[in-house]
Parts: structure tokens; sequence; C-alpha cells
């Protein structure tokens, strides 16, 4: 009796054994995630992804700022061009980065850190990715040196921001690699870091096609050529910008537009003096731009209130720079939207018809024009994101190739040529031409002209630090600034923190 | 075959064949010799002895089996209670009846005695519920404890595991006053770092994680298996120890309706005093630099968000049964307004239990329970950081217009953070079982058992369109707006199934006690979820579906997850005795979340105990009533994370507008994973000891673990130079210890027959340390804000999650006090400070303060918490405490921290205590915009203990109550948490988290006291 029922309980074990114990019932695939393995088309994916994260803004969250209000503040807010702006109180943080208080502890420079690795980390994926990819060689070079412009141009914006910093151009296999290798650990020379910046935009050059020949809004050989020659003005190496810039010149792929007031409005998005552009559009019925930049500069509400204002009034174009306009610069009011502090409560008229009330219903008394784009969905594209509205961000133009190309030449001693294309620059802007002849005359007439040109497009502060004239500009403006630290910010304290002490500090900070 | 198997069979016996015979030989000459004692007694002279035997009510008792002591010669007592014996003058009588406790009285010559018998405490006998199966407390050898549903339902709680707080050494149960949401359980310690912290639950065999389905009063009892070696058999899953809940059956019998309600109150306990107006608009000009008139309002803007709230509960059940099948059928609706404004709970629950005898030998059985939830839910986060940080001089809202705090400091106005956002959770969920039993014979049984749990969870957002104008607001401007209303639809449907198959087996030979139960088990989830969005959806509530908003702006969403278990598990229980108790348990799991080579683990346990008590030679001593000696060892796992979490996924939809207009798809790897995740491993050494003494009113409990957790799975902060997008990577980063002592004592006695009274207490002392970080760096982490982006260091040698600041020595009083606070080379350390700004340590001497001049300043694990509890029963009066508190622990005053702005309000004590140049303070420091680095002013002591419940009942006369026809008929009052004792000047330092980060009061949910009455009626 008792042996037959423990037969049956044997067998009636085995049976629900069998039922449970194939492994196959535990081979549960991730739902809902794709793998590299699932997407057949993974290393284009992985390449627009790439440039989505020309996108990226986000100040306060882990994932990062590349183009954001972080950006704008170690470029535009920090320089003499614009201040906080905003309300006394509003962001300290900003604050501290306009007044050289920075620490190692800022969130905005943290995000701004956090950003730039993020996108070099995308890019890193998507190369190993291609090099892997069956699709034709050709195909391979072109998606390759697209990502290599934009790694080049993260590690340049790095290196400006933070002089040394690691040179990472591998994916970390899992954590105990990001946590070990010294190559995530320690900051490579400022000379290392540039070698991958040339090399990177070298490729670039040699693989991309001419801009006809390549679909708008991807980066292009001028693309490469342009940002390679700003990399070379940088090490003073004027032979290579003056050659690589009168290449573009010569491409006859660009020219400067007629009217630059309409530059920075959605009617200039990707015109003949665009050579690389940050593209906005649309995506999953929402607007699809960088991260706030037009909310964080958006004027602002103050004082007696009594309108729905447009943002939250931050990097305020400063008196300085208002003052820099020769008299008849049409450049100035393409640039800056002055609030109306006459007393006559007439307010400003945008170019879309939007009325801003005057200075006592407004927090303050300059705005970025460049950074304005209208709600009037007859005029400009808007789905109603204010978070992310279709401006793009114009990166690289023709202008500056001129700029660059006279900066060269009167280096060289080309002074006929550094004339000629410094008053194409000012003629566009109403101006009579140069009257400098001298080199040191005309390197001060192009730097001048640089300034007001390029105004608030994140040039301003990493020129006067490139030209030497950083200390001497800003100390004179009232700010505290200290030669020999404030040239670039700290290393963000945590990421020292979770090197184990291994990444050094700036010097000063 | 037959060969094969009987040849199987052997094989399978020997082994516990031998260990029993070994028993055997050891044990014979002992007893043999203990219970030869009994032969020294010797005669003495007879007389008549009488008297009445009562119970504690005076009721007299009738056959009650009265003996003398070392004969066999007894009688019993008649209808009255009375009883007449011959006996010696100097013998012992004992006094037995069921339900009682014996008495032993000695005669000293007297002849009538009245003898007042206490009922027995279960405890030793009672049955509790171990793993797939039961066991008789006193044959268990790990460290369990149990409670009893009436102990739950005594408490106007939401979840039966709020009912338990204090009552059990060794678990800390930390909740959230928060309607409908779930406490943390931790047992014996922070073990684990992921969010796995809480127990695992199992209710009437489903395992989950989440019980606020369960309508307390349909619980039986709740079986909390703390130890390794309880927990092995659920292997995996048992790291942070199981509580078993086995919900209400029916007995054979006429049917029992029973009714019981309680109605009360709620309201925040404890809240922090924020500055008014005037001292409000004093620290603000001072921190700004400017003039700020205190104007004519003064908003207390936690009064405006919170309120005194109803609640109801209502359970109507009835059960019965016939030899054939036995049922239970239970209703209940609860109502809980939240204290928050614009919050509600409501949840209806129905179970319904039923067992059938198909025959004698076999039986099929459900324990089935619908629960409808609804939970109007609001954006606490956000309104409660608001709440701190907004302005009083600015009103919350007069005649319909918003008072605008956004435009004056750029906080929202915490009233409208609450108000424009409409968030309702409305679900569904039926989890229960079906099983079937066979027992071809008494000692042999088979059981199957399917459990299911479907949950289908509905939730509709709807955020109201409104502008910075004058329509919403006092005066217009700020960024607190929303130009567009939406309508967010969310559907999320969970199901899992769990197939347990057990065959158990149980024999008796003389004294040999054997069971041993085999058994698989397999385990399937899956969930899918989908949302969609439209913008422009009008504010009728009867338009909000997504039909009505605007087409060109709607989007949607939506996933999935999978995944499954298996596992095999063993148990031998052997008994000699009563004497000696042996358990061996293995389980073998595998999860599907895991890489393939890291899938499956072993997990075993081993336990042993002595019921000393039950020794021959323990018979002559009254000292002890029971005593009982345990050890045990075992090892059980964690798995619980996320299914993806070792498979590099891609993020999709990054696209990229290539020349504007519609944007092309993309994609990046954005998380980096650990292709070789493995579970987390517990190792735990547990001693124990139980005795009873006095006649068993007083029972005690002292217990011992060591318990080791390795590879445990924790969110690392890797540098951003990584590219993980979010910072952080799960991975087996450390290992950590938790050692400590329980201990639990209970006295119940009578002062005289009618008043009778339990004092009883509890503490665990427990020491957590991090033993090692498999090589990894340390673990950072409790950013708060922007400006401290941690706050915790999780490292060798120190409690998991430490506080790691800076250290405040104090306020510069003085200017020359900033110039001469120099390091060892003489430079000045703090050159920018002011009077009335902290000073610093300088901790690595390197004349300037930065992170490297952090100090671990304790950590939120607590070195010892307690329970106490009394009560005091007269008549049909009874009267119940609970208490229960910690000590030795600190929490962080996140809300202070994340302070970031001088129009920021303050809490009133610092408005008063700051440091001026006429208040010279040495721990407050000047006016300030917060925006401060982490530090110990931050840090403040997390002891307390509170007053739990206290409950005052009484049971109608049983005669009045058979008048109207009832069974019983008890009244109660009841408040519970009316008084906390507490350090910490925030809203509460019970505050639950990620253990890496926990302890850090950032926007709590204020607990609340609630005051209720209740009735319940028997049929």
């Amino acid at each position: 009796m008792n042996r037959k029922i423990l037969i049956i309980g044997f067998s009636v074990l085995t049976f629900l054994g069998n039922i449970s114990c194939k492994e196959s019932f535990l081979d549960v695939p991730v739902q809902g995630q794709g793998t590299t393995a699932t997407d057949p088309n993974v290393s284009q994916n992985l390449v627009n992804g790439v440039y989505n994260s020309l996108l990226a803004g986000e100040a306060f969250g882990s994932e990062g700022d590349i183009h954001g209000i972080s950006f704008i503040s170690a470029t535009n807010i920090i320089s003499d061009d614009a201040e906080k702006g905003s309300t006394a109180s509003d962001q300290p943080g900003i604050g501290d980065i306009d007044n050289f208080n920075v620490t190692p502890t800022n969130g905005f420079v943290a995000a701004l850190w956090n950003g730039y690795y993020n996108g070099i980390s995308r890019s890193n994926q998507a190369i190993a990715a291609l090099e892997s990819a069956s699709i034709t060689q050709d195909v391979k070079k072109q998606l390759i040196g697209e990502v290599k412009f934009i790694r080049g141009y993260y590690y340049f914006n790095l290196v400006r921001i933070f002089g040394k910093v690691p040179k990472v151009l591998r994916v970390p296999k899992d954590s105990k690699d990001a946590n070990t290798d010294p190559a995530f650990q320690t900051r490579a020379s400022v000379d290392t870091i540039y070698k991958v910046i040339t090399d990177d935009l070298q490729y670039a050059v040699d693989n991309l096609p001419i801009r006809t020949k390549s679909l708008v809004g991807h980066v292009s050989k001028g693309s490469a050529q342009t940002l390679l020659a700003k990399v070379y003005l940088y090490q003073k190496n004027w032979q290579k910008v003056l050659s690589l810039t009168q290449e573009v010149i010569n491409s006859g792929q660009y020219n400067l537009a007629t009217d630059y007031t309409t530059l920075w409005r959605q009617v200039g998005d990707n015109n003949i003096e665009s050579i690389f552009e940050v593209q906005t559009g649309q995506f999953n019925n929402s607007d699809l731009g960088i991260q706030n930049y037009c909310t964080w500069q958006g004027p602002r509400v103050g004082g007696k209130g009594g309108w729905t204002d447009l943002g939250f009034g931050f990097c305020t174009p400063t008196q300085n720079l208002v003052d820099a306009y020769e008299k008849g610069d049409i450049r100035k009011s393409s640039t800056i939207i002055s609030i109306d502090n006459s007393g006559k409560y007439r307010g400003t008229t945008l170019f879309d018809g939007f009325r801003i009330p005057s200075s006592d219903s407004v927090q303050n008394l300059y705005y970025n024009y460049k950074a304005y784009h209208s709600e009037n969905k007859t005029i400009e594209t808007f789905l109603g994101n204010r978070d992310q509205k279709q401006k793009n961000l114009h990166l690289l133009r023709y202008a500056e190739v001129l700029l660059m190309n006279a900066e060269a030449a009167n280096e060289l001693g080309q002074t006929g040529v550094a004339q000629t294309q410094l008053n194409k620059i000012r003629t566009r802007a109403g101006l009579t031409n140069t009257t400098a002849s001298s080199m040191t005359d005309l390197r001060n007439a192009i730097w001048k002209e640089r300034r007001v040109e390029l105004a608030l497009e994140h040039d301003r502060f990493w020129d006067l630090v490139r030209t030497g004239r950083a200390a001497q500009v800003l100390q004179a403006t009232g700010k505290k600034f200290i030669a020999g630290k404030h040239e670039l910010l700290p290393v963000p304290s945590l990421q020292i923190a979770l090197s184990g002490g291994s990444l050094d500090q700036n010097s000063g900070y | 075959m037959k060969k094969h198997y009987k040849y199987h069979l052997r094989h399978q016996t020997s082994k516990p064949f031998l260990i029993t015979s070994f028993l055997i030989l050891f044990s014979m000459p002992f007893s043999e010799i203990m219970a030869s004692k009994n032969y020294f007694t010797f005669q003495q002279k007879q007389a008549e002895v009488s008297g009445v035997v009562t119970n504690l009510k005076g009721e007299p008792l009738p056959s009650v089996s009265v003996r003398i002591k070392g004969s066999s010669s007894g009688i019993a007592t008649d209808a009255n209670g009375k009883f007449s014996i011959h006996a010696s003058q100097n013998a012992t009588l004992i006094f037995s009846f069921i339900g009682y406790e014996n008495t032993e009285i000695v005669l000293n010559g007297r002849s009538n005695i009245n003898v007042t018998l206490i009922e027995k405490i279960q405890e030793l006998d009672q049955v509790v519920v171990v793993g797939y199966g039961t066991q008789r407390k006193v044959d268990v050898t790990g460290a369990t404890a149990s409670v009893k549903g009436e102990e739950l339902t005594k408490q106007s709680v939401l979840t039966a595991t709020q009912a338990i707080q204090g009552k059990v050494a060794g678990v800390q149960i930390i909740s959230s006053g928060k309607p409908g949401s779930s406490p943390v359980v931790k047992i014996r310690g922070t073990g684990t770092a992921l969010a796995g912290t809480s127990a695992l639950f199992v209710v009437d065999g489903v395992l989950t994680d989440d019980i606020s389905n369960i309508n307390t009063a349909d619980i039986v009892s709740m079986d909390i298996l703390k130890d390794a070696s309880a927990t092995a058999i659920y292997g995996a899953r048992g790291a942070n120890g199981v509580i078993i809940l086995t919900t209400k059956r029916g007995e054979n019998g006429k049917m029992k309706i029973s009714y019981n309600a309680n109605v009360g109150f709620r309201e925040a306990s404890n809240l922090v005093k924020m500055a008014n107006a005037a001292e409000y608009a004093n620290y603000a000009s001072t921190a700004s630099g400017g003039s700020i008139p205190a104007g004519a309002v003064s908003t207390d803007w936690y009064g405006q968000i919170l309120r005194t709230a109803w609640m109801q509960n209502h359970n109507l059940s009835l059960s019965g049964g016939t030899d054939k099948s036995i049922y239970f059928l239970s209703v209940g609706y609860l109502t809980d307004e939240g204290i928050v404004i614009n919050s509600k709970y409501d949840r209806i629950t129905v179970r319904s239990n039923n067992e059938f005898n198909l025959s004698e030998k076999f039986k099929v059985g459900t324990n089935v329970s619908f629960s409808n939830g609804y939970n109007q839910d609001v954006n606490l986060g956000t309104a409660y950081n608001n709440a701190y940080r907004a302005a009083p001089i600015i009103p919350s809202k007069i005649d319909g217009k918003y008072g605008n705090t956004s435009v004056y400091q750029n906080v929202g106005n915490p009233v409208l953070d609450i108000e424009n956002n409409d968030n309702l959770l409305k679900d569904n969920r039926l989890q229960g079982n079906f099983y079937a039993e066979y027992q071809p014979i008494k000692s042999l049984k088979f059981r199957s058992s399917l459990g299911g749990d479907w949950l289908n969870a509905n939730n509709r957002v709807y955020n109201q369109q409104f502008n910075n104008d004058l329509t919403t607001f006092i005066t217009s401007g700020g960024n607190q707006r929303n130009p567009n209303s939406n309508l967010t639809m969310r559907n999320t449907e969970t199901f899992r199934w769990v197939w347990d198959n057990t065959i158990t087996f149980n024999h008796q030979i003389d004294k040999h006690t054997f069971t041993a139960l085999i058994g698989t088990t397999a385990e399937k989830y899956s969930q899918t979820w989908f949302s969609a969005f439209r913008k422009d959806v009008p504010a009728n509530q009867d338009l909000w579906y997504i039909s009505t908003g605007n087409a060109n702006t709607s989007t949607n969403d939506g996933s999935g997850d999978k995944w499954t278990r298996n596992s095999y598990i063993g148990r031998v229980n052997y008994n000699y005795d009563d004497k000696y108790l042996f358990t061996a348990t293995v389980r073998r799991d595998g999860s599907s979340r895991f890489p393939i080579q890291n899938r499956w683990g072993y997990f075993p346990s081993l336990g042993a105990g002595w019921v000393v008590s039950n020794e021959n030679f323990m018979q002559e001593q009254s000292v002890f009533k029971n005593l009982k000696l345990r050890a045990s060892w075992g090892i059980v796992g964690n798995d619980r994370i996320p299914s993806d979490a070792f498979t590099v996924t891609i993020t999709p939809n990054l696209a990229y507008p290539y020349g504007g207009g519609i944007a092309t798809p993309g994609s990046a790897i954005t998380q980096i994973k650990d292709p070789n995740l493995k579970w987390e491993t517990t190792s735990e050494l547990d001693f124990g000891l139980e005795f009873g003494m006095v006649g068993g009113r007083l029972q005690g409990e002292i217990n011992y673990y060591n318990k080791k957790a390795n590879d445990l799975l924790i969110n690392v902060k890797v540098p951003s130079v990584a590219g993980d997008a979010d910072g952080v990577v799960l991975t087996n980063a450390a290992s950590i210890s938790n050692i400590g002592w329980e201990f639990s004592l209970n006295w119940r006695g009578n002062i005289t027959s009618d008043l009778t009274y339990k004092v009883g207490g509890n503490v665990t002392f427990n020491k957590n340390s991090v033993i090692g970080l498999n090589g990894g760096q340390p673990i950072l982490d409790g950013g708060i804000g922007a400006n401290q982006t941690y706050t915790t260091k999780t490292d060798n040698g120190q409690p998991v999650g430490s506080f790691y600041v800076l250290k405040v020595l104090g306020v510069f009083q003085n200017d020359s006090e900033v110039e001469n606070y120099k390091n060892t080379q003489g430079s000045t350390i703090q050159p920018n400070a002011a009077p009335g700004d902290f000073k610093y340590q300088d901790t690595n001497n390197d004349g300037k303060i930065d992170d490297q001049d952090r100090v671990f300043a304790g950590s939120y694990q607590p070195v010892a918490y307690f329970g106490l509890n009394a009560s005091l029963s007269f008549k049909g009066f009874d009267l119940n405490l609970d208490a229960f508190g910690n000590a030795g622990n600190q929490v962080y005053n996140g809300k202070k921290a994340f302070r970031q702005g001088v129009l920021d309000n303050v809490e009133s004590q610092m408005a008063y205590t700051r440091w001026t140049s006429a208040n010279k303070s040495q721990t407050e420091p000047a006016a300030n915009g917060g925006n401060l680095p982490a530090s110990t002013y931050f840090i403040e002591s997390g002891n307390f203990i509170r007053l739990n419940n206290v409950t005052l009942g009484y049971n109608l006369p049983s005669s009045l109550v058979k008048k109207a026809k009832l069974s019983n008929v008890r009244v109660f009052v009841t408040a519970q948490n009316i008084f906390t004792y507490k350090d910490f000047s925030g809203f509460t330092p019970e505050l639950a988290g990620d253990p890496t980060k926990s302890g850090i009061e950032l926007n709590a949910y204020p607990t609340n006291k609630t005051i209720a009455a209740g009735l319940s009626v028997g049929f």
C-alpha cells in the first residue's frame, strides 16, 4: 500500500517537474525594449541619436546640458555680452557663473560635463556600431564622418570649458570598467584633446560630401572645414586657418545672406549662410527643439505685470554690448530686444506683431532677440510646446568663415585680403568700410567685428580667452575675473568624488 | 521500473534512519535516569480536601480534572465547579482543564481551597504557518512570530502591516500616512539596498509585494518569518523576511454573521511651524539685503493644503459550514478622505473562501478576494516642497483667485499645485488561489495550488488650463501656468500566476515524528501598459476622455514586462518526543531576471531546537514553564531587480529633424548594463531562547542573529564620462552585515479575579555595517536639489547610507574670526565668509572647504528599536496601549537643505534663533538664501517614541446581548498615533527610502493621528 502511494507520488512529481523545469521557461527576453540585435537599422538610428544629443538642455537632471541654459551661461552670460538677468534671486547658480563666484558644486557646470560626455558616449556607441555594420563603405565612412564631426565639436567645447578632460573614445563594458579604467578617471592634457579634435574633424573633412551633395541639416565637408579652421584659430595656426577658410570660400557652396535681420528667424533656417546649425522641427505631435532654449531667454513679466510673458528672462544683453554697436549698425536691433523705458508706454513690438509692454511691467531692460521664436503660428511654426520651440541654433555660419579668413590673413600680413573680408561683413551690417590698416588696428577691428556680428552666438567669452583679453576686458566691466583661474570652469566635485580623487581640479578652484 | 524505485527509496531513507538511530541511542538512558526520580516519593497522612474552581471572571468551571501529584488518582469538578478529594496534608493538587493553564497547589494542611484557573496562553500549542505548510509553534526551529487577526483589527489603520508596528522584535515598520500606500517592512536591519527592501508577502500562497488590497478584517493570522532558516524555503525571495497572511475560513457549524465598523477622523499629527508674515519679512529682508514689508496677510501654507479628514470602515462577514463544505464570505468598505485637500481613498473588498470535501481523502478549495480601489491622488511632492518655501506674505486664495507666489519668488502656489491637477487612480484586483488536496492515507498529502493575481489599474490625470494672468491670480506674471489643458489616460494590466505542487509526508514511530515536504513551484508575471495623451481637453469633467482633446496634439506610449521563476523545494522536520527538533530545507531557484550563467541558485538551511522544559529532569522544577533553545543557519537570496537589468537595450525615439519639419526617428544606448548580474545572497546565523516562567505568565524570547548580505544589488553612481544617462548602474556592489539581539518579554497577571492585565515589550539592537564594496568605489547618494549633489556615502565599515557631510564648527562671530580661521600653513580657510556664516571644519587641512573635507556623521540605521504594549481588562472593559520607537539614528532635514532662494520662507525657529550681531548664535547662521552645502547643520537625531494606539473597549454583558438575540456586542474608541516624543524638528523621523539614501526628509507625507469609534456585533 505504502509503496504504491509513494510510486504515485514520485510519478506525480516527475510529471510536475517535467512541466516546470524546462529551461526555456526561464528564457524571457526583455519586453518592449529593442536591442542592437533586434534593430536591423541600428547603425543609422544611432547616428540620428547622436544628432539628437545636440538638442540636450537638461540643466537639473543627470542627462545633462549641451545647448541649454548651462551652455548659454558658460558662453554668453559669463561674458561681457550678457548677464544673468531674470530676478535677483532666481537661479543663484547662474549668477555665480556670471560673477565668477562659481564653485565645483555648481549644478549648471555639472550639467555641462554630464551633457557633453553623454553626447560623446552616443558618438562612441554609434561609431562602434557603424564599424561592424553591413553597409557600403561609402555610406559607412560618411556616417562615421558625421558622428566624428559632432564628437570633435563636443570635445572642442569641453576643452574650452574645462581645459584638461578625460579622453574617452570607447564604450565602457560595464560599471566596473567605467569605475576603474584610468581613461575614465583621469584628465588627458589639453594637447591630447586637441589632437582628438583635429583627428576627428580631419576624418570628417576627408569623408563628408560637400553641402549640395549632402542632405539638408546634416553636416557636410564645409561644416568640418569651418570647424577645423576654428580649432586651428584657437591654436594660432594661421596658415591652416587661411587655407581651410579659403577652401570653404572657394567651394561656392556658401555666401552671406542678404538680410542680417532674418538670420535667426525661421525663414533664415538652413539658408545660404548656414554651415552648421542645430535643427529643430516636430516629433510625436509636438515641437522638437533645444530644451528650453527660448524659454530661459524669453522676456519676463515684472513690476505691474498684466501680460502673459514668454519666458524666464535670462541672458539679458548688457549695456556694454548695446554700446558696442556703431551708429547705424542694423545688427543691433536684430540681436537685442530693447524694452521701452522712455516713460511713454509705447511698448516694444516684435517682428511678428507681439507687443511687450514697457519697462514698468517687464523684469529686465534688454532681451536676446536671437532666442525669440514667435508663438504666432502664421509667422513661425509652433505646436504649443514652449519648452522646445523650433528655434534653430546657428553654430557656424559663413560670416565667421570670412572673419577667420580675415584674421588669419592679417596675421600673415595679407592686409588687403583681411580688409576685403571684413568689409563684406560691415557692408551687410549697413556700415562703411573699415579704416584700420596696421596689423594691430586691423586685428582689433576684426575682434570687435566678431563681437557684434556673432553677439549672443556663444562665441564671445571663448574668443576673449583665445585672444588673451579676458582678464583685461572682463575686469574693466567690474567682474571679479582672476587671470589664470577663471578662463576655465571647475571640474564638478561629484565627478572628482566618483573618481576617488583621481580627477584633478583646475587651478584656483 | 519497480525495482528502480525500490532502490531509490531505500537510498533516500537511509540517512534519516541513521540520524534517528543516533538520537535514540543518545537520549534513551538520559530520560531513564531522570524518570527514576519519581521512585523517591513516600506516603503521608490522608484528609478530605474540598473547594470551588472558577475562572478569572468568577464563573464556576465544571469538569476540571483534580489530581494528586505523583499519583494517578483524580476526580472532576461538578456542574458548580465544586470538588472534594482525599489527599495527604502535604500533597500537591494539580488542576487541569482544556484551554486553561495547569495549576498546582500545595495543600500545606489546608482542607478548603478555592482555585482560579487562568486561560492558557496559546503560544506554544498554537499552529503557525510556515512556508508551504504549517507547524506547531513548539516545533519551529527558526525565528518566527505570529500576530492574530484580532490584534490587527484593534487599530484603525489601512494596512495590516501598520498594525504590527512595534509588536514584534526585529521587525521595523516605517509607514507613510498616505492613504492607500504600503508601509516599508524591514526585518532585522537593512540587509539589501535596492527597491526590494520590503519583506515578501504571501497571501494564502500567492506571493506579492503589496497587500493594500487585503481587508485587515479578513486576516486570521499574520506569521512573520524572520531568519534565513525560516525564509530559506522562499529561496531567492527570502532575504528581506517573509510575512505570511492567512485569511479566514468557515467552521463546521451554524452560520455566524458579524459586522464591525469604525468611524473617525484624522489630521496631521505634527507640523513644522513656519515663520509668519512678520517673522518672514524680517528674515527675508536681511537675507536679500532689501526691505520686504510684512503686508496684511500671513498665510500658513501647510494649513492651506491640509485638513481634518473623515474616515470610515465597515465590514460584514458570514461564515459556517457542514461536513461537506465550509464557507466564509465578507464585504468591506473603507473610505478615507486624506488629510491633504482634494485627496480621497475608497476601497471595497469582497472575499470568498470555500472548501469542499469531495470525499474523505480529497478536498478542493478556493480563497478569492476582489478589491476595488479609488484613489484621488494629489501632487503632494511639489506642493509640499512649495508649502515649505512659499512666502507667508502672499495670500493663498482670495475670491477664487490665487496669490501669485511664483511672480514673487519663483515658487508655485501650493494650493494651485494641488487644485490644478486631478489625478485619479482606479484599480481592480482579483487575487486568490484554487487548491486540491489528496490524502490517500493519513500520513501522506498531495497538494496542488494554483494562485493568480490580476490587477487592472486605470490612471486619469487632468491638468487644467490656466494662465499667469488676472483670471487666475490676484497679480499676474510668474511661471506657474499651463497654457493648454491636458489629459493623460493610462491603463496597466498585470497578471501573475504561481503554481505550487507539494507532497507532505508525515510519520510517527514511537516518539519519533517525521515530516517531509517536497515540491515544485513555477511563477510567471506579465504586465502591459499603454497611455494616451491629448491637449485642449475641456474643463467639464464629463468630457475628460481622449476623444474630446485636440487630435493634433495626441501622443501615446506603452510597454510591458515579463519574468518567470521556477523552483524546487524540500524540507524535513524531525521531532523526538517534543524535546529535540531538527529542520532542514533546501530550495533551488531559477529566475529569468539573471543572465543564463547566474540563473540558478541553491538556498539551504538547517535548524535545531531543544525543548529543555520537556526533559524529565525539568519536571521537578517550577521556575520554567517552558524553555526552548534554538540554533539555525540558512542562505537566502534577493532577485527583486528590473527584468531589463542585464540586457543592453536601445532607447528609441531620440529623433532629429534634419532640415526642419517632421523628425527622423533615432535611438541611443543610454544605459550601461552589468552583463554578469547575480543575485544577492544573505547568510544568517540565529540563536534563540524562548521561555515561560511563573506558570507561563511570563513569556520571553531572546534572539541573536548574524546576517551577512553579499553581492548587494545597488544602483551605483558612475562617472559621467561613462555615458550613462541617469548616471547610475545596477550592479552587485557591496556586502552588508547586520548583527543584532532581540529581546521580548510579556507578562500576564491579575490583580483581582476581575481585573487582569498584560504588559509586554520588545527591543532589537542592530549593528549595520558595510563589509565590502566588491572592488568598487564607495557609493554616493542622497542628492538634494542642485547644490547638494550627494549627502550619503556607503563605505566599508560604516552603516549603509551614512551621512557624509561637512562638519559645522560654529558660526563666525566677527571679521577677525574669519581672518584668523587658518590651516596649519597659515592660509585663511574661508576668506569669503562673513560674520554669521558657518565655520566648517577643514578636515584635510588644505586651506579651503570642499568635498574633501566631508566627514561621516551618523546614519538612518537605528542602534535600537523597540515596542511596548499594555492592556487592562475589567469585567467587560478592556484598555490597550501600544508604543514604539527607535534610538541611535540620524535624519537629514532635506527640506531645509532644499531651500534655494533669499525669498524662500524659513522655519519660525530659524527666524528667531538666527545669528545677528545682537544674537551671537553658534548654531544658527545669519539670514541667508539657502543653497548651503551639505553639512552637519542639517543632521538631527532620529530618536523617537510614539504612543501608537490607545483603545478602550466594552463588551456588553452576555445576558443583555442574548436578550437582543445576538452573540456578542463590543463598542470601542481608539486613538491612533496621538503622541510622539521626538528630537527631530521636521514632520516625522519615520522616513522610508532606498537604503543608500534613507532618512532624508524631503517631502514626507505627514503622519496622521486618528481618533475613531467602533462597533462590532456578532449575530
